[in-house]
């Protein structure tokens, strides 16, 4: 194991991989500071760029782009009150009341700071769970990886926010649209209408790019042309992180807390950093000696959030690596990522690329670092970006995911197919379905299809090897009490209290 | 019947729909056994079916939904003008790319763009959008073109570039 570990490091500290993890982690900052830009975007437009390198060059590359973007978020939601990603949600909370007070340095140094903490903390769980999970997921077979992608799809649409009507009907489109093109086992051409184009069916960044990218953009261009809709940003002065030592240390539980929520959550598919820092907001407030300072400007809501969404970033990586399922958006297209360099994840990554598994470790520890320092040093630059009028900066981002369209085969048809699916994830938000399970479904849909007709076929057709196989029975039990617990809650009458500031009843789903 | 009621029963109306014309094209498919290429699909398309009548059921005997809130962001008016005037923008822009090239077609949706975008209260800066489309066509042309090797098309240009 020492001799990967040592191996990854120094792989990551060629000069060309420590450059791309540097400008990869800048570029991911702005990504996630600018609001409209997410992750998932900052992956998706550079994924075309990682095509001419090599496998280790290249994931460094989109790994420093995810820990970026995930924290570059804190800086919007401190400086204007919006977050710039769904995993920096719960930090407005605290961090916009800090900055009216005068103290947004000290609300950006704490951010910071945690976010490197729970990020560590993250990575180091990554190490030491992965290799046991991906040694307990060799003995999966068709049975296994159909009930956990059936798992997987029931916890989506149960733990979306809002209707689960809805959150199902999202997960279930996705799962249909993925059955266009060449169908499983017996290669029947399914609804490509003579397109040959659609013959291996949608990609999944033109997916992405038009159900988050395009659909936010043209949410945005909704209301862009209303004066005065964002206050120019305030800039602070900076001086040191902005906080105590004495701070830093009685905050150190907190983060500790905090950051366990983010992992566990993060490894769960289907929910991701956008929930994680609202749970670990709630869990620190009612755990807090002082609830009552929360929402009024406690940086105790500033380290619950910022450790919880960054430390998702190595929950999230678990079942991607281990079992090959994208635990959100973002990791659904880094999965894109590594499987276009020929790397399929699963249990056998492990054994047959140790290597590069633990290149991806040290890639993901160095981009931290450099995290921590770029955003200590580069505060005052990237805040500017913030001031950039938005009718001159979404023409330009259109402009750039028409570019990663084109980039994945030079077909124009992907550019038309970004914008089918931009008007797709539009109409979704004015009906108010959530996007996520939508793509969760189009992810794991082939992998629940194909091993569900593998497994019949091991069993001859026998459907009830489902149930007797006990690792699929557990799992499918467990989908089927999580739907009937869900069903049960949504028809029992409530009593909701309000554990959240005001400002929460604005998010709706991740 | 609130506003709130017609927008949720349209919407339950919309997936009921989505899920009768997904269950008429897998009806197309060929059969090859009882279960095939067709029997995940049948399973979705009933699915979807099932749930557009719940949303319609849960809709007309649910409690009355109140009226929707007046604009997600932060209650601005919404401009549908814009939404479709920056649709047929992106739509002129990719039917364009191949017979006049990513450099002109990018200029040309860019600046009107700018131009479709810009806040009532702001008068438009023709000179300054035109420069700034035509740098940033550039620029994204160039550096994909000579740096990441992706080969943007090029129009009439395509005979001119090294």
């Amino acid at each position: 194991m020492w001799d990967l570990i040592l191996q990854g490091a120094g792989n990551v500290l060629a000069p060309q991989i420590l450059a791309l993890i540097t400008v990869g982690v800048a570029v991911g900052i702005v990504f996630g500071a600018v609001p409209g830009l997410t992750a998932v975007m900052a992956i998706a437009l550079s994924l075309p760029m990682t095509y001419g390198l090599g496998p280790a060059a290249g994931i460094s590359l989109l790994i420093a782009l995810y820990v970026g973007a995930t924290s570059g978020g804190l800086i919007s939601a401190i400086l204007l009150k919006i977050p710039g990603t769904p995993s920096s949600i719960a930090t407005t909370f605290d961090g916009a009341p800090m900055m009216e007070k005068g103290e947004g340095a000290k609300a950006l140094g704490v951010g910071i700071v945690f976010s490197f903490i729970g990020t560590i903390l993250s990575i180091a769980a990554l190490m030491f769970i992965a290799p046991h999970l991906a040694r307990a997921a060799l003995s999966f077979g068709p049975h296994e990886y159909f009930a956990i992608a059936i798992f997987s799809l029931t916890l989506i649409a149960t733990l979306s926010t809002g209707s689960m009507i809805k959150g199902i009907f999202s997960g279930v489109s996705g799962f249909a649209i993925s059955t266009v093109g060449i169908a499983p086992v017996e290669a029947t051409r399914r609804f490509t209408f003579g397109f040959v184009e659609l013959n291996a069916g949608f990609s999944i960044l033109t997916v992405l790019v038009g159900m988050f990218a395009i659909a936010e953009i043209i949410k945005v261009a909704e209301t862009t042309r209303t004066p005065n809709r964002l206050a120019a940003p305030l800039i602070v002065k900076i001086k040191g992180f902005g906080f105590s030592l004495k701070e830093f240390f009685s905050q150190i539980p907190n983060a500790l807390r905090s950051s366990v929520i983010g992992i566990s959550i993060g490894i769960l598919p289907g929910i991701g950093a956008g929930t994680s820092n609202i749970i670990s907001y709630i869990v620190a407030k009612n755990q807090s000696r002082t609830p009552e300072k929360f929402g009024q400007g406690s940086i105790e809501g500033v380290v619950a959030s910022e450790s919880a969404n960054n430390a998702g970033i190595g929950g999230a990586m678990i079942p991607l690596l281990t079992l090959g399922i994208p635990g959100d958006a973002v990791t659904a297209i880094l999965l894109g990522g590594l499987m276009i360099h020929g790397i399929q994840p699963g249990p056998m990554l492990f054994i047959t690329q140790g290597e590069l598994v633990y290149t991806i470790f040290a890639a993901l520890i160095l981009a931290a670092i450099m995290m921590l320092i770029l955003e200590f040093w580069g505060l005052r630059v990237f805040i500017r970006l913030l001031a950039i009028p938005k009718h001159i900066l979404l023409p330009v981002i259109v402009i750039l995911c028409a570019v990663g369209a084109f980039g994945l085969a030079s077909r124009v048809f992907d550019i038309w197919t970004i914008l089918g699916f931009g008007i797709l994830g539009y109409a979704f938000a004015k009906a108010g379905m959530p996007a996520a399970p939508f793509i969760i479904g189009f992810i794991l849909g082939p992998m629940a299809e194909t091993n569900f007709r593998r497994a019949l076929q091991l069993s001859s057709g026998d459907a009830t090897s489902f149930i007797t196989n006990p690792i699929s029975g557990v799992f499918l039990g467990i989908a089927a009490l999580s739907i009937a617990w869900q069903i049960y809650r949504s028809l029992r009458p409530r009593k909701r209290s309000c554990a959240l500031p005001a400002s929460a009843s604005q998010t709706s789903e991740f | 019947m609130t506003r709130g009621h017609r927008k949720e029963l349209l919407i339950g109306t919309a997936m009921l729909a989505a899920g009768a014309f997904y269950l008429y094209l897998v009806t197309g498919l060929p059969r090859r056994g009882p279960v095939d290429a067709t029997f995940i699909p049948y399973v979705l398309a009933g699915a979807m079916i099932l749930l557009g009548l719940l949303q319609l059921g849960s809709t007309l005997v649910g409690p009355a939904a109140g009226p929707n809130a007046p604009e997600e962001a932060g209650g601005a008016t919404p401009s549908y003008l814009t939404v479709g005037l920056t649709l047929g923008l992106v739509a002129v822009f990719v039917a364009l790319l191949r017979p006049i090239g990513f450099p002109f077609a990018a200029a040309l949706y860019l600046f009107f763009q700018f131009v479709v975008l810009t806040p009532a209260d702001q008068k438009p800066n023709y000179g300054l959008y035109a420069v700034l489309a035509i740098i940033c066509s550039t620029l994204i042309f160039v550096t994909f073109r000579y740096g990441f090797d992706l080969i943007l098309p090029a129009g009439p240009l395509t005979t001119m570039l090294p």
